[in-house]
């Protein structure tokens, strides 16, 4: 049996006990095979002794179980790392960031407790998936959307509290910012509710999200202050119809005026669904398109193109621009959707149309017009999160097909936030191209195009494969950590990270000789003083593994 | 809606009633007088079908296609030696990016009941 540091086996074993008492032998597993099940299946670690293992699991069922845990942790002085569904791969999977935590397995924790579908809200335990969820309305024939991320497998709760983001309107895709009300066990066992939760009977703990005086529900996402044991999210309601539209333009120099009308577009709502932006000369997919791509094979390129594109410099020849104009091939473009009652949305595409017609030559098309809702049966004729479906296609990405002979043993990924302009996307194009040229890195190999989850900024989400072979995911790591030092120079930062990179990722955030650490290492000292939740997560370590932190 | 558009409606239709259906059944009733798969395939149908469906728009049949290149199909059901044993092994250690699978996700009694569906066209 493994055991966390610093425990002596009496006292684990003391603690192993309790947890059985509290779930049931059953949903208490030490044995290794068991507990193997707990790495990081994209570990960056894989097959390293420094890969971060679990001591043990426990799975309860109950929020009064997850509070009795947390009691008997501090008895014992055992380190927790919950995990909700443990599908969050790329980011760290269901392993803890400090190795021999005994994981909380939240799966069990799986009832959607309230669809409101007349105020379009949901309150759901950690254990619920996006896949449970839309199941769960789909049954009751519930007219709201959820808003999902590419893996439709992820747990609702867990995604909004890792602040990942999904596809549909704006005003859901961020999923933390979508949230409404928490319920969190404390370090102490104690239970806490947030927002209009901390009045007892509170009629509106899902329809007002702040509450009275400061409003603490941020310091519970990317941290390990509490276990969120409910979560509540504004839904959108089921739109009418879908609309989707490209524009294409094709001069290079469009790219930094096309960002700024898509700008004004999206802060004004005329677009407000997932704005998508690919550069089809450069080889660059749309989001949506990367599934049918990987699937399907990608676009034929000849070989005056193939040449053209070794000789460009960050995207662009002049030669490039031409073969793109005489070929019809367009620099960029941009996939614009939208969500609502047909005459509504054909009026916004019209309105957009109007603010790129600036552009010399743009072309428009529309690529689809959906009557909704939809029969689910044929969701996948599109990218489904864009339509409240979830799926699993994207793990097309790095699976074997006939245009990926050689699969990945799964993916890390590299997502810094830039600023929303079209000179951003070329300076970080060149900054990290050249860092990665000198890394020998496998990303930003070809010119890449940023994600537009959320309206202020663009993320690049660029997939760095984990190998069987640890010398060359020792390698990939290393670059990976000197890429996020890169960015930080330049004044860019990850959004999220997988616990093997999250110290690197916390360096950049130094303003003023890292206050923000230190608060958050003054928070986790006087919430958690005996440290046993998730040390380590997000590089919040508490006070007896600080030195850790340098 | 565009050709293009067409055409995918075209090329995924195959795959995609059974997918989406399965799903939305959620967890099927494992009624076992009627079907001795029934628990099996429910199994299948809440963890396996996103990926392992017929059609090129699941990742898993695209990848197994590939791999056996036509000894072997690349729809799982279909497979006629398939071993109990290995789809627990794969289930529990994961394969290429398929991650492997939690009790509290997929127990030992239905990860029994999953492989003898799985391996119901295998000669014993």
């Amino acid at each position: 049996m493994r055991l966390p540091a610093g425990v002596s086996s009496a006292d684990f074993a003391s603690a192993l006990a309790e947890f059985e008492k509290t779930v049931g032998k059953s949903w208490v597993f030490t044995r290794d095979e068991d507990v193997d099940l707990y790495r990081d299946a994209f570990s960056p670690l894989l097959h390293e002794p420094e890969e971060l293992v679990a001591s043990a699991a426990v799975a309860p069922a109950s929020t009064e179980e997850v509070q009795q845990i947390v009691r008997t942790a501090n008895r014992y002085k055992v380190p927790l790392y919950p995990i909700s569904t443990g599908k969050n791969l790329g980011y760290g999977g269901s392993a803890p960031a400090y190795s021999g935590s005994v994981v909380v397995d939240l799966k069990r924790m799986n009832r959607v407790i309230e669809v409101n579908e007349a105020n379009a809200f949901a309150l759901v335990e950690p254990g619920v998936s996006y896949f449970d969820l839309y199941r769960h309305i789909q049954e009751r024939k519930l007219r709201v959307w959820i808003d999902c991320p590419d893996p439709g497998w992820g747990s609702v709760v867990g995604n909004a509290l890792d602040r990942g983001g999904g596809y549909t309107n704006a005003n859901y895709r961020n999923h933390f910012d979508s949230h409404c009300g928490m319920e969190i066990v404390l370090p102490n066992g104690e239970l806490l509710r947030t927002g209009m939760g901390a009045i007892p009977n509170s009629k509106t703990w899902q329809q007002y999200k702040s509450g009275c005086g400061p409003w603490i529900d941020g310091i519970f996402s990317q941290s390990n202050f509490g276990i969120v044991t409910k979560m509540g999210f504004w839904l959108m309601p089921e739109p009418e119809a879908y609309l989707r539209g490209t524009v294409s333009l094709s001069r290079y120099s469009d790219l930094a005026p096309m960002v700024e009308t898509l700008n004004y577009l999206e802060n004004a709502r005329i677009t407000s669904g997932f704005p998508d932006i690919a550069s089809p000369l450069n080889g660059y997919p749309a989001i949506g398109q990367l599934q049918l791509w990987n699937e399907s094979g990608p676009p034929h390129q000849t070989p005056e193109h193939l040449k053209l594109l070794s000789t460009a410099k960050l995207g662009y020849s002049p030669e490039l621009e031409a073969y793109g104009m005489k070929s019809g091939i367009p620099y960029w473009q941009l996939w614009l959707s939208f969500h609502g009652p047909a005459e509504v949305i054909e009026a916004q595409w019209q309105a957009a149309q109007r603010h790129f017609a600036k552009f010399e030559g743009a072309k428009f098309r529309v690529v689809d017009r959906v009557k909704l809702p939809i029969d689910p049966a044929k969701a996948d004729a599109y990218h489904e999160p864009e339509l409240g479906v979830p799926s699993l296609r994207a793990f097309s990405i790095g699976a074997r097909s006939p245009w990926n002979p050689t699969p990945s043993k799964g993916h890390m990924w590299f997502s810094p936030i830039v600023p929303r302009t079209g000179e951003a996307i070329i300076e970080a194009n060149r900054v990290f191209s050249e860092a990665a040229r000198e890394l020998d890195m496998p990303l930003f190999r070809s010119f890449s195009m940023p994600a537009c989850f959320w309206e202020r900024c663009f993320i690049f989400i660029l997939a760095t494969p984990v190998t069987e072979d640890p010398a060359t995911n020792k390698r990939y790591r290393e670059g990976f950590k000197k890429l996020i030092a890169v960015g930080g120079q330049h004044g860019w930062g990850e959004y999220r990270t997988a616990p093997v990179f999250q110290k690197s990722v916390m360096d950049v955030y130094s303003f003023n000789d890292g206050v923000l650490q230190r608060f958050h290492e003054t928070l986790k000292d006087a919430i958690d003083p005996n440290g046993i939740m998730s040390p380590g997560r997000y590089a919040i370590w508490p006070k007896h593994l600080r030195e850790r932190r340098s | 809606m565009s050709r293009r558009s067409e055409a995918r409606v075209l090329y995924a239709s195959a795959a995609a009633g059974l997918t989406l259906a399965t799903l939305l059944a959620g967890e099927v009733r494992a009624d076992e007088s009627s079907d001795p798969y029934a628990g099996g395939r429910a199994v299948y149908t809440k963890w396996c079908a996103p990926c392992h469906d017929p059609g090129v728009i699941h990742p898993g049949t695209n990848a197994l296609t590939v791999k056996y290149k036509g000894v072997k199909p690349g729809v799982l059901l279909e497979w006629k030696d398939l071993q109990p044993e290995t789809v627990k092994f794969i289930v529990r250690h994961g394969i290429s990016v398929m991650p492997q699978f939690r009790k509290t996700e997929i127990s030992d009694a239905d990860l029994d009941a999953l492989a003898k569906f799985l391996s119901r066209n295998t000669p014993h």
